[in-house]
């Protein structure tokens, strides 16, 4: 994932590339998922992956849904 | 897995983000050896596990730490400096992911993937000051894990 100076640039970057665009998020969006993802402590015996049940609940919890977004 | 691989694994996987977190760099296999008194070999199946239970990814060929997400063992171009630390993210979430995870305030010093523009970022005090801007994920969700260091 990467950061773009804007949309424009973003396109730039695709075409480029010769990708698909994917799926844009603000910076304060993607700041909003990073800190849910990672709220865990990964030092902790108890941490674990979540399952993709709950994958897809934290996504929906942060309004990302729709084919780009789902996990299965 | 047995009990004994779970606890190993446990001990592995919590050393190598213990020395990520306070030091910076991901630890090497002979150096979690060390550390943990165990033979080198258990640690590198240990990591070998952990690898391919996605609690970390490894490098390709020397098989010591890649990615203890959301840092990254070698520096890329996702820099995070906090209380006179520099980290490494292995992408822009990830950058933001390491001030979630150490509770700190950081400067994340990155550039536009397109044109390489120098972007500075801040988080303070649990909040990241506003900042124009557009994150791309490029790999679907459902795709993410089929290469990971390209993601």
């Amino acid at each position: 994932m990467l950061l773009f100076r804007s949309e424009e640039h973003v396109e730039r970057w695709c075409r480029a590339w010769s990708l698909p665009r994917g799926a844009t998020l603000s910076p304060e969006s993607a700041w909003q998922l990073a800190r849910v993802w990672y709220s865990a402590d990964r030092r902790a015996r108890a941490w674990r992956r979540r399952t993709v049940d709950e994958t897809e609940a934290l996504l929906a919890g942060l309004g990302l849904t729709g084919p780009f977004w789902a996990l299965r | 897995m047995d009990g004994d691989d779970d606890d190993l694994d446990f001990r592995v996987r919590a050393a190598v983000y213990d020395g990520v977190m306070t030091g910076g760099a991901a630890p090497l296999v002979d150096e979690l050896a060390a550390q943990l008194g165990l033979a080198r070999e258990r640690v590198a199946a240990a990591l070998e596990r952990l690898a391919a239970g996605r609690a970390l990814v490894l490098q390709r060929d020397s098989r010591e730490v890649l990615m203890a997400n959301p840092f990254s063992a070698v520096p890329t171009p996702f820099a995070v400096r906090a209380a006179g630390k520099l980290y490494y993210g292995n992408c822009i979430w990830d950058a933001f992911g390491i001030p979630a995870v150490l509770g700190a305030d950081v400067r994340i010093d990155c550039s536009c993937g397109c044109c390489g523009e120098a972007m500075s970022l801040a988080v303070t005090g649990d909040a990241l000051e506003p900042i124009d801007g557009v994150v791309h994920f490029a790999i679907p969700a459902h795709r993410w894990w089929d290469d990971i260091v390209f993601n």
